[in-house]
């Protein structure tokens, strides 16, 4: 009794206990860890079996590397035969098992053994001269097994068959890759829209879903898409739908790196639970400067009836000289700005790529509800090819002053006929301060030949924004209204 | 016996280290962000709300110097842990645990443990227990005892398992702690805040159009849903206006979620084929929290519309409301605050008035948006502009309208339809029903042009009052109306036939459309100037 006690003890409290070793985890960015585990192994000499029970349950086993002194690798197993009722009655087949019937009236049990022939659907039986379907009366039947198959395992479990040259116990290194856990950034930027500053808090957002708990391990977190491009699903493909003014800096950060990718170390060690989400600090600089801006983007030809909000943009930098100064892994940037009472409310939040140090960011946190633009086609006609050519001093070049194609270099066939579109941007401001809107026109290129964008008429000079768009800075009046209109000649 | 052994084990549990448990907030104040996906016209699914809130929860605690876990109980169900932020404490790190105390969570961690196994004799009613280790708990349990290898739930029998203790790791819901740096100790106030899913707000407008239509009183509920398991007593409640942007991978780690996946098992799923051998393995059983939700849905869906059809026909006078929320800027959004703690109880919803506006100065319109030849049958709508000067001027979130008329001294329902987001000084176009005494008629009046087509529009008035009408061309890059016998005003983004349709008469438009494409009458102009 004593002893049974002592075991149950035992046991409850090994619920902690693990087979791991000194362990340290690298992870990644893209759902992905780098194992080591550094365990005590007495190996005797010649060939045996190592079993590695608690590596994570969703290790990739192919990159599983064992090393250490005085042994070679002759094989090495994972087995993924997980141990169920069906699966042992699978491998029952062939075999004889116990059956334990309890009597409903009387309670009284009768054993028989019964070999099992064969498992398709139900399972068949054969006890002593007769055949019979496994429980096809309903009926309560134990079946009891007289052991567990070899390679039926509650977990996948790792082997390793080593040829050892001496016998004794010595640290062996394991080192495995296992997706399921990862990192990604979260942060907290509390904006004062008076003040034009802003505080930023990072937050290291740590998750671990691969079934097993890492105990008392040196973590070390890496920003970066390490290889395995394919697997991480980029969220930033669309570029087009991030706001302007986010360019991506130069200056280094403070961290150390790993090849081109910054290194975050947790200090100390930690537990990482399997089903935890944990977040470690990483940055807390607050009075950066900040400041709000507005965005309307409308595509080719697109008229609406009634104004539609302008997005709002809150725009800073991760300069040094700016107070951030630091690398900004990917993630999400929530913003809060105090209400009237003081108390910080959430006014939305953002997705950031990997955004190196001295980068310009612009987040769309939202949409205005008092900065509102209706754009409006005015007119379109259709023009002959010599009033296209007539606009030629109009001809528009991107920023940087290089014209690489054009109708005449490309070699391709100008169109006969080219419209003329006439459209109208009607900017509305019904806040009690100035706004300055950034009203983006698209759709001015088309595919890869036509490179040849002409604006008659612009009663805001316009900037050029690569060869697909172009900006104006409306300025709007406190409660008021500024109209923009502007014409383009076109070939579609 | 069984007692004994499992008190025995309970003493066994080693105490928690430096750990602080926060029970509940003293003050709370919750703010409800609208859904940005759900359309205006579109209801409130009371059964799974598609937006969120954020909370803020100040706490008072005691902590003993050192370093100091905080365990944070009484939070939201839907928290979404990685938005959570402490103002007032300096912490080190901040955990969520989801690994939950349920079937699975106590087989997982008793794999490869003792357990005890009970039976009941079916015969006797006597229990019996006997000593097995859990072998596998994958899909199905598997246990082996002295007597060999089982599969627990598969016999048909009476059995269950007892397990000695609750394991630290597994906790009743998902628990947020933060773990502070080394502190001297003492009482602090703190502020936690954290966005949770599962709940919404709408705003729904009861206008009441003056006895000659030229003038509009508007009412306005704030209408807060939670869908959440936690209330919230006397807390400050305020609901935002506006789109704020969100991000998908908010959704990751969704305490929901984690529940959900929780609740995902069954002990007897994937047993051998009992019965005959033509039966397949039986499908897993849908999760029970799913099948819940399910009847919680439809029973909500009932909740909407008992609410809105008292809302509509049985208030016989427009409410008087001696609360309203009031209402202030937050950066480019609008926050309505209620100016007095109220309970924002678990899954419930909540009316407060945000607009009482007395006689706005408008007109009724009848109104047909036209494409071409074909003309819309028309709607009414009450216009006005939104400025001080006619009786409103403030803003104006999106909802939906219910607009009533006094008739012989009884409010009567002659409408609903819905509002976009409009602020001061828009032109607000409150569209609340088709009309069906004025009336619409088109003709290809003449269908010889070849380049374009001439359509006659009649528009008829069975009113015995004269009706304003509108026939609405957006202005469109494929065509444009190439000629008409009455003038047509230029608004921004159409062109517009207004008309005074006399009591009991009726009034022609007689207009060609044309194709942009086979438009030459540009061409000859010197467009260089």
């Amino acid at each position: 009794m004593l002893r049974f006690a002592c075991l149950l003890l035992y046991s409850s409290a090994a619920i902690a206990q693990t087979s791991q070793g000194d362990v340290a985890v690298t992870i990644y960015n893209n759902n992905q860890a780098l194992v080591q585990d550094v365990r005590q192994v007495a190996l005797p000499v010649g060939h045996s079996r190592q079993e590695f029970p608690d590596v994570s349950a969703s290790i990739r086993p192919e990159t599983v590397t064992l090393s250490g002194d005085g042994f070679g690798i002759v094989e090495q197993n994972f087995d993924y035969d997980l141990l169920s009722p069906a699966a042992l009655m699978q491998k029952a087949v062939g075999q004889t098992v116990t059956l334990l019937r309890t009597n409903t009236a009387t309670g009284v049990e009768t054993r028989e053994r019964a070999k099992v022939l064969a498992v398709n659907g139900g399972a068949v039986l054969e006890i002593g001269n007769r055949i019979e379907v496994l429980r096809d009366d309903g009926l309560p039947v134990r079946v009891i097994f007289d052991s567990i198959p070899p390679n039926l395992r509650a977990r996948p479990t790792l082997s390793v068959t080593v040829e050892s040259t001496r016998a004794g116990a010595r640290p062996l290194t394991l080192s495995y890759l296992t997706p399921n856990i990862g990192w990604k950034s979260d942060y907290v930027a509390l904006f004062d829209e008076n003040a034009g500053k802003i505080d930023v808090q990072g937050w290291i957002t740590l998750s671990n879903s691969t079934g097993t708990t890492f105990n008392n391990a040196r973590a070390l977190l890496v920003a970066g898409n390490v290889g395995n491009v394919q697997q991480y699903e980029n969220i930033y493909r669309g570029r087009g739908t991030r706001p302007r003014g986010n360019q991506m800096g130069t200056e280094t950060g403070t961290r150390e790196r790993v090849g081109d990718f910054y290194v975050y170390p947790i200090e100390g060690r930690t537990t990482i639970a399997n089903a935890q989400t944990k977040q470690v600090s990483f940055l807390d600089v607050s009075g950066s400067p900040a400041r709000k801006g507005y965005e309307f983007k409308n595509g080719w030809l697109a008229t609406t009836d009634e104004g539609e909000s302008a997005s709002s943009i809150l725009k800073f930098s991760n300069a040094r000289a700016r107070g951030l100064g630091e690398a900004l892994p990917a993630g999400t940037v929530r913003v809060y700005m105090r209400d009237s009472r003081g108390q910080a409310q959430f006014i939305g939040e953002s997705a950031i790529p990997h955004t190196p140090g001295g980068s310009q960011l612009a987040l769309k946190t939202g949409e205005a509800f008092d900065v509102k633009v209706q754009p409006v086609l005015v007119k379109r006609e259709e023009v002959t090819q010599q009033v296209w050519r007539s606009y030629e001093s109009w001809r528009v070049t991107v920023r940087n002053g290089q014209e690489t194609e054009s109708y005449t270099v490309g070699g391709y066939t100008v169109p006969d006929t080219f419209y003329r579109t006439q459209m109208r941007y009607i900017v509305t401001n019904a806040k009690p301060v100035p706004v300055t809107v950034d009203v983006i026109q698209t759709g001015l290129s088309r595919y890869w030949w036509w490179r040849d964008v002409r604006v008659g008429d612009e009663s805001i000079p316009g900037i050029q924004d690569g060869w697909d768009e172009r900006r104006w800075d409306v300025p709007v009046p406190a409660n008021g209204k500024t109209e923009l209109t502007v014409t383009f000649i076109t070939p579609w | 016996m069984i007692r004994a052994l499992l008190l025995l084990l309970t003493l066994a549990a080693t105490p928690a280290a430096a750990e602080v448990i926060s029970s509940a907030p003293d003050k709370v104040a919750v703010t409800i962000y609208r859904d940005p996906q759900r359309s205006v016209g579109e209801e409130m699914d009371l059964g799974s709300l598609g937006s969120f809130a954020l909370i803020a929860e100040t706490r008072t605690i005691v902590l003993p110097p050192g370093v100091v876990t905080i365990r944070f109980e009484g939070v939201a169900g839907g928290i979404i842990p990685q938005s959570a932020i402490l103002f007032g404490g300096d912490i080190r790190e901040k955990n969520r645990d989801a690994a939950l105390l349920s079937q699975k969570g106590l087989v997982d961690a008793f794999t490869g443990q003792r357990i005890l196994l009970r039976r009941i004799d079916p015969a006797t009613g006597q229990s019996a227990v006997e000593s097995a280790t859990i072998r596998s708990g994958v899909s199905g349990i598997v246990i082996q005892s002295p007597r060999g290898v089982e599969a627990v739930y598969c016999s048909g029998l009476n059995q269950t398992l007892l397990y000695p203790d609750v394991p630290r790791t597994l906790s009743a819901k998902p628990v947020l702690s933060m773990q502070t740096r080394d502190q001297p100790g003492g009482r602090a106030a703190i502020t936690l805040a954290y966005l949770a899913s599962n709940f919404d707000w709408d705003a729904t407008y009861i206008g009441t159009l003056s006895p000659d239509a030229k003038s509009l009183n508007l009412f306005a509920w704030l209408t807060m849903a939670s869908g959440d398991e936690t209330s919230f007593p006397d807390a400050t409640a305020a609901a935002v206006a506006g789109k704020v942007n969100r991000n998908e991978r908010t959704r990751d780690g969704e305490a929901l979620n984690v529940r959900v996946e929780a609740a995902r098992f069954s002990p007897r799923w994937n047993c051998w084929p009992q019965g005959t051998t033509s039966d397949a393995y039986a499908p897993p059983p849908p999760p029970a929290a799913m099948m819940m939700d399910v009847d919680y849905m439809s029973a909500g869906a009932e909740i909407v519309v008992t609410g809105r059809r008292r809302q509509t026909t049985n208030e016989a006078a427009m409410p008087v409301a001696v609360v309203t929320a009031t209402s202030e800027a937050l950066g480019d959004l609008k926050l309505y605050r209620i100016p007095v703690p109220v309970t924002v109880a678990a899954q419930s919803q909540k009316q407060v008035a945000f607009l009482q506006k007395s006689r706005i100065k408008g007109r009724l319109v009848y109104r047909s948006t036209a494409y071409r030849n074909s003309v819309e049958e028309p709607a009414m709508l009450f216009r006005f502009k939104n400025s001080k000067r006619n009786g409103a001027g403030d803003a104006l979130p999106a909802g939906k309208v219910a607009m009533f008329q006094p008739l012989n001294g009884e409010r009567m329902l002659v409408g609903e339809g819905d509002m976009a987001d409009k602020t001061v000084d828009e032109e607000v176009d409150v569209i609340f029903g088709q009309s069906a005494n004025v009336t619409i008629e088109t003709d290809e009046h003449n269908p010889d042009g070849e380049d374009w087509e001439e359509i006659k529009l009649t528009v008829r008035n069975a009113n015995p009052e004269p009706v304003n009408y509108e026939v609405e061309f957006r202005d469109d890059p494929d065509y444009r109306i190439s000629k008409s016998n009455a003038k047509l005003i230029q608004r921004p983004g159409k062109r517009v036939w207004a008309a005074k349709v006399p009591a009991n008469g009726e009034a022609t438009l007689v207009y060609r459309t044309a194709d942009i494409e086979i438009a030459t009458e540009y061409e000859d102009e010197n467009a260089a100037r």
